[in-house]
């Protein structure tokens, strides 16, 4: 009786608390998206932030994507045992399995891990060390001048990264295939080529606009709210990972539903 | 001029500012002292509007109720306002110069030429020269110091505010930082707030002193009536030190 009495409260005290969050988030998204106080001077950091989160996240998206195409096409063969299916599927799952979730949701878990903990770290320092403090005194938006740029760069840049997540992949496949001749090169690059069904990329784009945005607006809630010192610092970009990696997940079903479906 | 009126302020249960009324006079250094953990942090940010205060008034220039504008109005005032804090809070990205150009960049119209001049102006104020493209963490304390306070004056604000300057700092520094902000105060005519716990602060440029304990304001006078006080609270935190007490028992 006392234990359902007590997971009955935490359960109320940890609905509490998702309310809570969930309410000041929205309310920081609310400062961010606030008109800008100079155009010129955000279009600048956006350049910044492209560069800072997304160029430079360009090399891990390259090697990750490459290993998994050439494993996914080899996983594909080897699970492949009857010879009745024909082997230029092995091909077509390569590109779909890349097109529909490795280069959206897969990338997104990784920059998640990458350029979340890089924000929130990032935000939370200026945080503990009263930088956004001097922002504020200034008489500065400081959410919107740390976070709509941070925002705007991912959004803008991560579609180029699913795309060149989606063109290596299939490579790292094909590289797989010249490497092992586990199938004739014939009937891998037929298998890419078949059936393809160009709303399957939108889908993706779509997905990685939307990851992007959680990514970064979560992260970035997570640095802003700080408090404390640099074991707090921690905390919070180990909490912007996980949050976010979450998010990513619920989202993914929810779009796959309303797109595929 | 600042003026604070019956101002509370609490975290949760815990009341950390106790009717606390206090006027800062324009083209004075006002200090606002007490120990580590009486509230002096609280009520400068509360002043500036860090802090969203429980009760009371906050009154800049005779007529600005600044507890009572919206996040626009308030922004104006900010404009008018310098902060140096505890830790300087220079932007670790940006350069000296950038730093020092910030609020310019986000609040002039001038030139990239002009605002380059008019932050060298503000760096060589505070005698800083051949540090421009350093970036904070090349500097040392003191001069994290001065480029924030040549931060602070970029915009030639009529409201100065620091959080204990000279933490941190040796004792020669520390006087000089002081001093630094002492001659600013007069040349531009600011009002400026000091919180500080460090008495070599007090006996440099005190002009008018505030003493908070546990969240009440318990003393007001200037550094030349401190030694004289009879305020136990006072007397204790002011004659903490064996330097303070052989002072004290030489001037009797």
């Amino acid at each position: 009786m006392a234990i359902k009495y007590t997971e009955k409260i935490l359960s109320r005290i940890l609905l509490l608390n998702f309310f809570f969050h969930f309410g000041k988030y929205w309310l920081l998204l609310s400062k961010v998206f606030a008109r800008p106080e100079k155009r010129k001077i955000y279009y600048q950091q956006t350049i910044r932030e492209i560069e800072k989160l997304g160029v430079n996240s360009v090399g891990i998206v390259i090697i990750i994507s490459i290993f998994m195409g050439a494993v996914i096409t080899l996983q594909t063969r080897y699970n492949l045992e009857n010879p009745l299916i024909p082997l230029y599927l092995i091909g077509l799952t390569a590109r779909d399995t890349m097109l529909l979730e490795f280069s959206s949701t897969m990338v997104g878990l990784i920059l998640a891990g990458k350029v979340g903990s890089n924000i929130a770290s990032e935000i939370g320092s200026m945080r503990v060390s009263e930088q956004i403090d001097a922002l504020e005194i200034m008489g500065i938006n400081s959410a919107s001048f740390l976070i709509l740029p941070k925002i705007l760069a991912t959004v803008i840049f991560n579609p180029f990264l699913t795309l060149i997540s989606m063109i290596i992949g299939i490579l790292g496949g094909w590289f797989a295939v010249v490497v092992t001749g586990a199938l004739p090169m014939a009937d891998y690059i037929y298998g890419i080529k078949y059936a393809f069904i160009p709303y399957y990329v939108l889908y993706a784009l779509i997905k990685t606009i939307v990851i992007a945005f959680i990514i970064t607006s979560i992260s970035a809630y997570q640095g802003y709210y700080v408090s404390g010192g640099s074991l707090e610092v921690g905390k919070s970009s180990t909490r912007a990972v996980v949050y976010s990696s979450i998010a990513i997940l619920f989202f993914n079903v929810i779009i796959t539903q309303l797109m595929l479906s | 001029m600042i003026e604070v009126k019956n101002l509370h302020k609490s975290f949760g249960e815990q009341a950390v500012l106790k009717d606390i009324s206090v006027v800062f006079e324009k083209g004075k250094t006002n200090l606002i002292i007490g120990q580590s953990g009486s509230g002096k942090t609280v009520l400068l940010k509360c002043i500036v509007g860090l802090h969203q205060i429980d009760a009371g008034d906050i009154i800049y220039g005779g007529d600005i109720y600044f507890n009572k504008l919206n996040f626009k109005e308030r922004k104006n005032i900010r404009k008018q306002m310098g902060m140096l804090f505890q830790g300087s809070a220079l932007f670790d990205s940006s350069t000296v110069l950038e730093n020092v150009m910030y609020p310019l960049q986000m609040f002039t119209d001038l030139s990239e030429k002009d605002k380059a001049k008019r932050a060298i102006e503000c760096l060589e104020r505070v005698n800083i020269t051949h540090a421009n493209d350093l970036f904070p963490g090349e500097l040392s304390g003191g001069m994290q110091k001065r480029v924030a306070i040549a931060r602070a004056i970029s915009l030639n604000p009529k409201y100065l505010f620091c959080d204990e300057p000279n933490s941190g700092l040796d004792p020669r520094t520390a006087i000089l930082i002081d001093n630094l902000i002492a001659e600013i105060t007069r040349e531009f005519n600011m009002t400026t707030i000091i919180n500080t716990h460090d008495m070599n602060s007090v006996m440099e440029i005190g002009d008018n002193i505030v003493y908070i304990y546990q969240g009440e304001n318990e003393w007001k006078g200037s550094k030349n009536e401190i030694f004289s006080a009879t305020n136990d609270h006072l007397n204790e935190f002011v004659f903490a030190s064996n330097l303070t007490k052989k002072i004290k028992d030489n001037m009797q």
